[in-house]
């Protein structure tokens, strides 16, 4: 079930690239089937399907895969995601569709990857599709942000793979699997180096203040329907990465860069939030309001707190799915309108009423008003980081008065505005994604539990790991 | 033996039939000859002959089989611009086989003598081929690397000499020290690292790939950095990596790297940036010769190297005009020929060492012997440089991709160079994802009897 779950896209992917008027068709039937599948996973508990199978014997590197309460979770929220993605996006060119399910492949198998090179492996894989979505999809300024994009995650990644293949050698595992590895901890001066490099990776794709500058070039130069930014926040996995590899297995190391990480966690927060107020282009504002939020989850991870941890974990899959929807509606504005800019002279409240209901109720999940799926990650990295530092907690967080100012404001501008030329209210289709993305970011909202009670079976043992609070 | 002697009748026979055959039949004695040696090879039994002058051991069947499948692919791809450069001669063909009877001679011996009788086999051949179109580039490449091959093959020669006044004995792993040892060393590898085209001795590389026959330096980059690195990997572990040799390689797998990758970013002629490439990744080759089993990593290396570079070399052949190609050339290459530029961004991921492709796995496994063997700050400074291995990558392939064309019209790939391509390329994804499918082959014991 588990492999299907993996492999399913990108065979999908393959076979959209050759019949390429297939793609739309062939990604909603997929991704709804890894949905079921990944609820499915999330049902049956514990590490779901863990497989072992020997991929390079010889060099110790194994397909290692399972779903415990944090893989089956993310599972779901990329299959959601992908498949709203799907839902939301008309007239684009099937290619590029293709392009987003062979990266899902790759965005699945970060977060169901028990062995570090097998998780490398997917970690890069879904490396090439991003570059390709940017690169052929992307606005004038594409081949700048491609690169820049690339270099840093690769810098990041490769620094990645030296550390990974310490944490082996220098620590005597006797292959790369997880078990082995976390048996075989790592300390001292080579095991604080191996973890600053896996941290370095961890912040470009986090991504964190001051790696993240790739990010708002991305985001502003990719195809305007907002599918390659679906994509692209998917595959926003350092805080998930920290979780998963880089504290467990250095807690050392990660016990004494703490401080520092929580401080830069905290400024990223409030800088994105702040430099989200004064963008004017859709693309640029929800790039810094994810840039936020990321900010925000990943003080929830390094409060080395089980709720802080469930709550970064919370917040990072939830604000995949309203950043996402947000991208995918900036999509259909620029549909509208023809440009991404946040003009004050469109207002659609009077002219498209539905259309503009369904843009607040997004805005307000980023915003994190209780309810919706914003709030419960939010409240529970709080309650993580403020065990860790006070000070550090109350500074991230006015993060979240900022995001209340930016995306208001946005409302604002965009929707309250005199009216201007008439505009297409919500029709056919797009009902669909409109009721489907309201029920999703809604039904997390009030009942959190579903996907937070995995996630702390998951957050229990990172907890022992770290021997601290709860 | 027996593929020695298939490759030796191979090249024999198309010299001959050339005088009356058609080329076109001289073209497929040389193909049908060279599929015989790559199937055959696997089903060849370890042996050594001749009081142990001839060596086949399960390295020298590894790497022969890497040359051996370079050379198909450069016979296969090779027709269409031979024919389209007005050089529709059977001596490619035959030059060809003949050069790679003298790959298979250099991987299989662990004597100095033969691996020297073999590197002149393997070159005399190539400076005819790097010659072969009639123009002033191609003359120069061909001079070029025949006077610096000559060089090298002297140097290695002299080191031949001071080793067996050391040891006493052209056999590796013979044990010597001494002043006399230590150079004998020093020319031994200095000889080969113009083969293999390792800084300080490598910069006879873009020349001579930029102006050879696009098909002739697929080989260059490919089969023959195959056998090179066969005699280096022998050299250096029959030596010994503890003193002189170790330092020397590792100054020049940290020149190599360096120089390489860096040259490589200043580049606008494709065949000229891969040439720098293909200097940047000998040194991460080099790199597996540290570890403690160094002979998987290199095979596997050399590989997944071969198929990606001749995939990319390929890929240009069919490209090229006979003029080289700068970057025009390639630009919007997708609009043209999508299949060509599918296979191209392909080669080009896996020379940047990206999964789920082959070129990760080479990488991978050299990296791990590097730090096996404690080499940590060598390798963390050869994943630095890989980055802005990556990046001159992405260049080429922006040019492909990201930008419109300025020749018009379509791109013509005959069936069988079709079939060829997309059978490596099918080889890069496919190797990517199941490593283990092939590794047992290249898991052999030492490289040293």
């Amino acid at each position: 079930m588990i492999h299907a779950l993996l492999f399913l896209p990108a065979l999908a992917g393959v076979l959209a690239l050759l019949v390429p008027a297939w793609a739309r068709l062939l990604g909603l039937v997929t991704t709804a089937v890894t949905a079921v599948l990944a609820f499915l996973l999330l049902q049956a508990g514990g590490v779901a399907g863990y497989t072992e199978l020997p991929l390079l014997k010889e060099a110790g590197v194994y397909y290692a895969v399972g779903a415990d309460g944090v893989g089956a979770v993310f599972a779901l929220a990329i299959s959601a995601s992908v498949f709203l993605a799907f839902l939301a996006v008309r007239e684009v060119p099937g290619r590029m569709l293709a392009l987003g399910l062979l990266m899902t492949t790759g965005l699945l198998g970060i977060f169901l990857s028990y062995d570090l090179v097998l998780f490398y492996f997917f970690f890069e894989a879904a490396l090439i599709p991003s570059l390709l979505l940017l690169g052929l999809y992307g606005g004038a300024g594409r081949v700048p942000a491609l690169v820049k994009f690339a270099l840093f995650t690769l810098v990041g990644s490769f620094l990645m793979l030296a550390g990974i293949l310490a944490a082996r050698y220098l620590g005597g595992a006797e292959s790369f699997l997880m078990r082995d590895l976390l048996a075989h901890r790592l300390g001292g001066t080579a095991g604080v180096l191996a973890f600053w490099a896996f941290a370095l990776a961890f912040a470009v794709k986090a991504p964190l203040f001051p790696l993240h500058v790739w990010m708002p070039d991305f985001h502003a130069q990719n195809h305007p329907s907002g599918f390659a930014d679906v994509m692209g926040t998917l595959y926003k996995v350092g805080v998930f990465g920290f979780f998963r590899f880089a504290i467990p297995l250095f807690p050392e190391a990660f016990r004494a860069a703490q401080p520092y990480l929580l401080a830069l966690a905290a400024i990223t927060a409030l800088g994105a939030a702040w430099i989200a107020y004064a963008q004017k282009d859709w693309k640029r504002l929800l790039a810094y309001g994810a840039l936020s939020h990321m900010g925000v989850a990943a003080l929830g991870v390094f409060s080395g707190t089980q709720v802080g941890a469930v709550g970064g974990l919370f917040l990072l899959a939830a604000s995949a799915l309203y950043t996402g929807g947000l991208f995918l509606y900036a999509g259909w504005m620029h549909r509208r309108f023809g440009s991404l800019e946040l003009a004050p002279t469109h207002g659609l409240a009077k002219a498209a009423p539905a259309l503009a209901a369904l843009g607040l109720f997004l805005f307000l999940a980023m915003v994190g008003l209780p309810g919706l799926a914003g709030f419960p990650g939010e409240f529970l990295s709080a309650l993580g980081a403020w065990q860790a530092s006070p000070f550090w907690t109350l500074f991230g967080f006015s993060a979240v008065i900022a995001a209340a100012a930016y995306a208001l404001t946005a409302y604002q501008r965009l929707f309250h505005g005199p009216p201007g030329k008439a505009v297409a209210d919500l029709a056919g289709g797009e009902w669909a994604f409109a009721t489907l993305a309201v029920l999703v970011v809604g039904f997390l909202g009030v009942y959190p539990k579903f996907f937070s009670a995995p996630l702390a079976e998951a957050a229990r043992a990172f907890v022992a790991v770290l021997g601290g609070g709860q | 033996m027996s593929v020695l002697w298939i490759l030796f009748l191979t090249g024999l026979l198309a010299a001959l039939a050339g005088l009356w055959w058609p080329e076109r039949a001289v073209r497929n004695l040389v193909r049908a000859g060279l599929l015989l040696a790559l199937v055959w090879l696997p089903f060849v039994p370890e042996q050594s002959g001749f009081g142990g002058l001839f060596l086949m051991d399960g390295f020298a069947r590894a790497l022969t089989l890497v040359g051996v499948l370079a050379a198909l692919l450069a016979s296969l791809v090779g027709s269409g611009y031979l024919e389209r450069t007005g050089m529709g001669a059977f001596e490619y063909h035959a030059l060809l086989a003949f050069s790679t009877f003298g790959l298979a001679v250099m991987a299989s011996s662990a004597n100095l003598v033969v691996i020297l009788v073999g590197l002149e086999l393997l070159s005399l051949p190539l400076y005819a081929l790097a010659a072969l179109r009639y123009d002033p580039a191609s003359e120069e490449a061909g001079l070029k690397y025949f006077l610096l091959g000559a060089v090298a093959a002297a140097v290695f020669f002299y080191g031949l000499v001071l080793h067996f006044g050391a040891t006493g004995s052209f056999a590796l792993g013979a044990v010597g020290k001494g002043p006399l040892f230590a150079v004998a060393v020093a020319l031994l590898l200095a000889g080969l690292f113009f083969k293999a085209a390792l800084t300080p001795f490598s910069w006879w590389a873009p020349d001579v790939y930029q102006g050879a026959p696009t098909p002739v330096t697929l080989f260059m980059a490919t089969g023959v950095k195959a056998a090179a690195f066969a005699a280096l990997a022998r050299v250096a572990v029959g030596v010994g990596m503890g003193g002189i040799g170790g330092a020397f390689l590792a100054l020049a797998v940290l020149l190599t790297v360096f120089f390489g990758n860096l040259a490589a970013l200043a580049q606008g002629e494709a065949k000229r940036l891969l040439a720098y490439s293909s200097v940047a990744h000998a040194g991460y080759i080099a790199l597996a010769l540290f570890g403690p089993d160094p002979a998987p990593a290199v095979g596997y290396y050399l590989l997944a190297y071969a198929l990606s570079t001749g995939l990319a070399f390929a890929v240009l052949a069919q490209v090229d005009g006979g003029r080289g190609v700068p970057f025009g050339e390639v630009r919007g290459l997708v609009r043209r020929s999508p299949m060509l530029a599918g296979m191209l961004l392909l080669a080009l991921f896996s020379l940047a060492g990206l999964p789920p492709l082959v070129g990760f796995w080479g990488k991978y496994l050299a990296f791990v012997q590097a730090a096996r063997g404690g080499q940590y700050g060598l390798l963390a400074f050869a994943l630095l440089t890989a980055v802005v291995a990556a990046y001159y990558y992405l260049r080429l392939l922006a040019q492909a991709f990201f930008l419109e064309p300025e020749a018009k019209g379509g791109l013509e790939v005959r069936p069988l160079a079709a079939l060829a391509l997309g059978l490596v390329a099918f080889l890069v994804v496919a190797l990517g994802v199941f490593p283990g499918a092939v590794y047992g082959f290249f898991n052999v014991g030492g490289v040293v009897p």
